[in-house]
């Protein structure tokens, strides 16, 4: 066997058009991050002024006034928010300790969608190659992709605010 | 009775990136599994930071030319390796390149570095010693950021392993390991994320990937990204619009193995061919791979 040499190898790049996971429903999310706790729904909408101060203090957008916070009976919260980039989409939970740090963080869903540039056969014709690919829904195949995710900034950001949300509203 | 049998997958923002984990086999203990795995990666997480002020990358970074700084027996484990790395390639591989990072910009810069003084210290300026010590000979400044991941994902397996999950998958972006069921393994195409390459179906080891295809620092008139990623001879950031892919052994490996991949590949097949690991390149014109050929790969041999 020759180990020193470059060989092409005849591989076509598959487009796809949706990359999703769901992790947990909410209800599994609580019950992972406040095992055995019962969990009170304390929805609420930040104020204006409160919005531009979490925007003010994080640098990050406040997207949504509505926040879904869950009171847990040990005091703790849990808090459910969601970060949208240019190709994806991730909702995620934090657990927050009875004194506001951070307890669990967990991915509840993460879906990367490429609908426009799929379906435009100029942008599927520049990575190709020789083989035409089609536009493939392939949430149920793919489960191992080696190569960067698209948003811890993102989800960072979101921490970051669901932070500044906890102290300026809940605390 | 057998305790019946089923699998868990989760994801936690870590090591700068989502890390997911999945495990398999008798349910009573998956969750303790995925548990144990998301903590050592915290570990290793804490241990090799550049950015946390406590962790043994920033002491060692704090220490001046002379000092003994004394680290976990983890980060000494990847300092050994990063410096038969560094050697193995004639210096391609180089974690003492923080400072090139520091000015580019893809690093925080240190309060106390001084650059124009930067005498351009190697990876043989920092001495290893006896007892999980190590010594600036000249003063530089590293960065794991290289190697660190792919150890992270390998001490997540550990845990998993540890916990007797029958299969385990961690995924840290570009570094995935697995163990147990062959996985069939999707790679990004550089020019375009939405497009996957299949690489083939592994058994057990790892794949590492190295890319700037999702760097933050875009826009340079060539069209490509400014990358993370250093030539230790010219001392400044690679670009390059290909990516690398490294199926190895273990993670830590996969992981140094693409930036040598990358840095120097006139070596490179000789390095790949000693860790019975193969690469794979991917560019706009296709896909080509050197290297062995590992018995569970079916479906390209």
């Amino acid at each position: 066997m020759k180990l020193d040499q470059w060989v092409w190898l005849p591989v076509a790049a598959i487009s796809t058009s949706v990359y999703a996971t769901t992790y947990f429903s909410t209800e599994e999310a609580q019950q992972a991050i406040f095992p055995g706790e019962k969990l009170t729904p304390a929805f609420f909408t930040l104020s204006d002024a409160q919005a531009k101060k979490i925007e003010d203090t994080t640098d990050v957008n406040v997207r949504h006034k509505d926040i879904k916070a869950w009171k847990a009976s040990g005091g703790g919260w849990f808090i459910l928010d969601e970060v949208v980039g240019k190709h994806e989409f991730i909702t995620y939970a934090v657990g927050l300790h009875a004194d506001g740090s951070v307890k669990q963080i967990e991915i509840v869903d993460y879906r990367e969608s490429y609908g426009y540039e799929v379906r435009n056969p100029d942008w599927r014709r520049q990575f190709t190659g020789k083989t035409a690919a089609a536009p493939l829904k392939l949430e149920q195949d793919i489960h191992n992709i080696s190569g960067a995710t698209l948003s811890a900034r993102h989800v960072t950001d979101g921490v970051k605010r669901v932070l500044a949300t906890y102290a300026i509203a809940l605390k | 009775m057998p305790s019946p049998s089923s699998s868990l997958r989760r994801a936690r923002p870590l090591l700068g990136t989502l890390v997911e984990i999945s495990a398999s086999g008798a349910s009573a203990g998956l969750q303790a599994a995925l548990d144990a795995a998301f903590a050592s990666i915290e570990v290793i997480d804490r241990l090799m930071s550049f950015h946390a002020p406590a962790s043994d990358v920033s002491r060692i970074n704090a220490a001046g030319a002379g000092c003994a700084v004394c680290v976990d027996p983890h980060t000494f484990r990847v300092l050994q390796f990063a410096r038969e790395l560094g050697e193995m390639s004639g210096g391609a591989f180089d974690i003492t390149v923080a400072d090139v990072l520091m000015r580019g910009g893809l690093l925080p810069r240190h309060a106390a570095v001084a650059f124009d003084t930067a005498a351009g210290a190697d990876f043989r300026d920092l001495v290893l010693l006896p007892g999980d010590r190590v010594r600036w000979r000249r003063k530089g400044w590293i960065d794991l950021g290289g190697i660190a991941k792919g150890y992270a994902v390998d001490c997540a397996i550990g845990a998993l392993r540890a916990h007797g999950v029958a299969s385990g998958i961690v995924n840290a972006g570009g570094d995935l390991r697995f163990f147990g069921e062959p996985q069939p393994v999707h790679v990004r195409h550089p020019e375009a994320p939405g497009a996957l390459v299949p690489l083939g179906v592994f058994g057990d080891g790892a794949v590492a990937t190295s890319s700037g295809y999702f760097s933050d620092h875009t826009g340079t008139a060539e069209g490509s990204a400014a990358e993370p990623l250093v030539d230790p001879v010219r001392r400044a950031c690679v670009r390059w619009r290909q990516s690398v892919t490294v199926v190895a052994a273990d993670g830590m490996t996969a992981d140094a193995l693409t930036k040598i991949v990358r840095l120097a590949p006139r070596a490179a097949p000789r390095i790949l061919a000693r860790f019975g690991a193969q690469a794979f390149v991917i560019d706009g014109r296709g896909v080509r791979r050197c290297g062995s050929a590992m018995p569970a790969d079916a479906a390209l041999a």
